[in-house]
């Protein structure tokens, strides 16, 4: 079970996403179970497999904004750099960001 | 305008907060709950039916750019081109620079970046564009007048003279437009008719206003103020204004007429320019030829000039300043002319201006009816001198004007009677001139008065005979002691045997 010390030792900005939530914990950790219940990353995934990447922007983009209103730091820092190389269709191998992006979800979902 | 006061005092504010991302949307949500009521949408398409269906009670939207179904910007494009919903403010939810700027170009009030910023940051900005919207609707539905969407008179004024600050007070002109007997439209048609009216001439004025710029009021029930960059030859440009309004009356029951204020580099004050246009539009008021005329300085000079007239007739009342001069009448069927009487002439003796004639006065005062108050002066100085003659062994009738108001006065004979009587001279002494235009007005209420009149004693002179438009008919049922014929009529008796025919016809 996903708790706010959990959170912090993954690296999340824990105290910059409270705030966010109105200091309610329950209301926190509500979200970023939610976040972990999201299948985009395997989406996203695909679509840059398939070079489709219009799609992926828009997958890419829609992640890193749910990451980054949470203070997920560690999701937050590959996916933001896909998200810039996917805006202007850069056709590049993506794997290692991809990689580190996976990792570091199941990590989170470890917790 | 009370529902929204009601909202503005905190009672009931609604936000719709669109986005397609469930965790940001109740981050977002969670932050405004305590604060307004909180309604969800998904994508553009579904907040677009909410919108609709919630237009006059939504306060604000937030608004996600990258949505399936209907993305952001569309919705918003298609909220800025609707009449209705384009009023609602709208705050756009973004992570990107370019797209915060093409949203306020699109007229979104406000951007929220992503990651949010701190809840007490957000509130303060949602508060913030509320306020802005309410106080917007609230200063437009206070500064426009309802039914024309123009300005009432105090906007228009306080923001012309803005416009004159902002435009280094470039030349501009000043027209007063009013609708000529609009009161009779409303009593005629319907008040809805007369609005109708009011509506189609507004549309015109505010048609005119977007071609030359400039702005324009609703400035009374009937009347408008239009203040635009100077038109060098207004005679040229106005009829097309003139015919635009009438095209879009498409009645010719309704006329109306304009007075202009033509800058002429005078660098008057607005209001100065609009009380000039006011007064050449109350000039040309029952001229049925002219439905615009433009100001200048003699009209104005003359206008002053009767201004002053009227300010002064008080005092002059009662320092006596008219004098009564007596032209003698003789009687001239004898061999030797005898004195018959005399006719009362006025003339002011006004301590600035010295003699002044009665042509310049009399219309005035018949105009505004204080020639009451004059005629009134006028028979109790000729009753007074009746009685010095009489106590000096004379008895010489005076005639005096009784003008048309006075006719109409139900107690003109009993004022006559008291002048007379309380002076102890015979009522016969007071020779009454009603002039031939009276008769014309209401011959039945004149012929009732004459009658009385005569009752009590008084002789009844008909003035100006064949100035106007009396029939001989009329005549020989008038009940008066004696016609006086205009002089210009007499002048042609000479030269011309028709004339000369039907005065020895009438004597």
């Amino acid at each position: 079970m996903i708790t706010l010390d959990k959170l912090s030792e993954f690296g999340a900005d824990v105290k910059d996403g409270l705030i966010r939530c109105m200091n309610k914990e329950d209301f926190y950790l509500m979200l970023v179970n939610k976040a972990l219940n999201d299948n985009r990353l395997s989406e996203l995934e695909q679509q840059i497999y398939y070079k489709n990447y219009h799609s992926a922007f828009e997958t890419a983009h829609t992640l890193k904004g749910m990451y980054s209103n949470l203070s997920l730091t560690p999701l937050t820092v590959p996916i933001n750099e896909m998200t810039e190389l996917l805006r202007n269709g850069t056709d590049t191998d993506y794997t290692a960001l991809l990689e580190e992006t996976k990792t570091q979800f199941r990590r989170l979902c470890e917790l | 305008m009370q529902e929204l006061l009601e909202r503005k005092q905190g009672l009931h504010r609604t936000v719709l907060i669109v986005d397609d991302e469930f965790i940001e949307r109740e981050m977002l949500g969670a932050m405004l709950s305590g604060l307004y009521e909180i309604i969800y949408a998904s994508n553009g398409m579904t907040a677009l039916e909410i919108i609709k269906k919630k237009k006059k009670t939504l306060s604000l939207i937030l608004l996600d750019f990258h949505m399936p179904v209907l993305d952001g910007y569309s919705l918003l494009k298609i909220l800025r081109s609707d009449s209705e919903l384009r009023s609602i403010p709208v705050i756009v939810l973004t992570s990107e620079k370019k797209a915060e700027v093409k949203s306020l170009q699109l007229g979104a009030a406000d951007f929220i970046s992503k990651p949010y910023e701190a809840p007490e940051v957000i509130q303060a900005r949602v508060r913030h564009s509320i306020e802005l919207f309410e106080d917007r609707i609230i200063i437009h539905d206070t500064e426009r007048d309802e039914l024309t969407g123009l300005f009432n008179k105090e906007f228009f004024f306080e923001y012309g003279k803005r416009l004159n600050n902002q435009n280094g007070n470039m030349p501009m002109d000043a027209l007063v437009l009013d609708i000529n007997r609009f009161h009779i439209i409303n009593e005629l048609f319907g008040r809805s008719y007369g609005d109708k009216v009011l509506k189609i001439i507004g549309q015109s004025i505010h048609e005119l206003v977007r071609q030359t710029g400039g702005l324009a009021c609703r400035s009374n029930s009937n009347c408008f103020g239009i203040y635009i960059p100077h038109m060098d030859n207004p005679k040229d440009h106005l009829p097309r204004f003139i015919s635009m309004i009438e095209d879009n009356l498409d009645d010719r029951k309704i006329s109306f007429r304009i007075g202009i204020y033509s800058d002429d580099g005078n660098a008057l004050d607005m209001e100065q320019r609009f009380e000039h246009a006011d007064l050449v539009c109350r000039k040309i008021k029952n001229s049925y030829t002219t439905c615009f005329d433009i100001y200048n300085a003699e009209l104005h000079s003359k206008e002053l000039h009767s201004e002053r007239l009227i300010n002064d007739m008080d005092t002059a009342l009662s320092e006596k300043q008219f004098k009564l001069f007596y032209q003698p009448k003789y009687n001239i069927s004898d061999s030797k002319p005898v004195l018959a009487s005399v006719e009362a002439l006025v003339r002011w003796y006004h301590p600035e201006y010295g003699i002044i004639p009665p042509a310049e006065f009399i219309t005035l005062f018949e105009d505004n009816g204080l020639i009451r108050q004059l005629d009134n002066y006028v028979w109790n100085e000729a009753a007074n001198q009746i009685k010095q003659w009489k106590d000096a062994g004379f008895n010489v009738p005076i005639s005096v004007n009784v003008s048309r108001v006075d006719v109409f006065n139900p107690r003109l004979v009993e004022i006559l009677s008291d002048i007379t009587r309380s002076r102890g001279i015979d009522s016969e002494n007071l020779l009454l001139e009603i002039t031939e235009s009276a008769y014309s007005d209401n011959a039945q209420q004149i012929i009732s008065t004459v009658i009385n009149l005569r009752e009590k004693g008084f002789k009844i002179e008909m003035d100006d005979f064949g100035s106007g438009y009396s029939s001989l008919n009329m005549l020989c049922s008038l009940p008066i002691d004696a016609l006086k014929l205009d002089m210009e009529f007499i002048r042609n008796i000479c030269d011309n045997k028709k004339h000369l025919r039907l005065v020895e016809i009438m004597i």
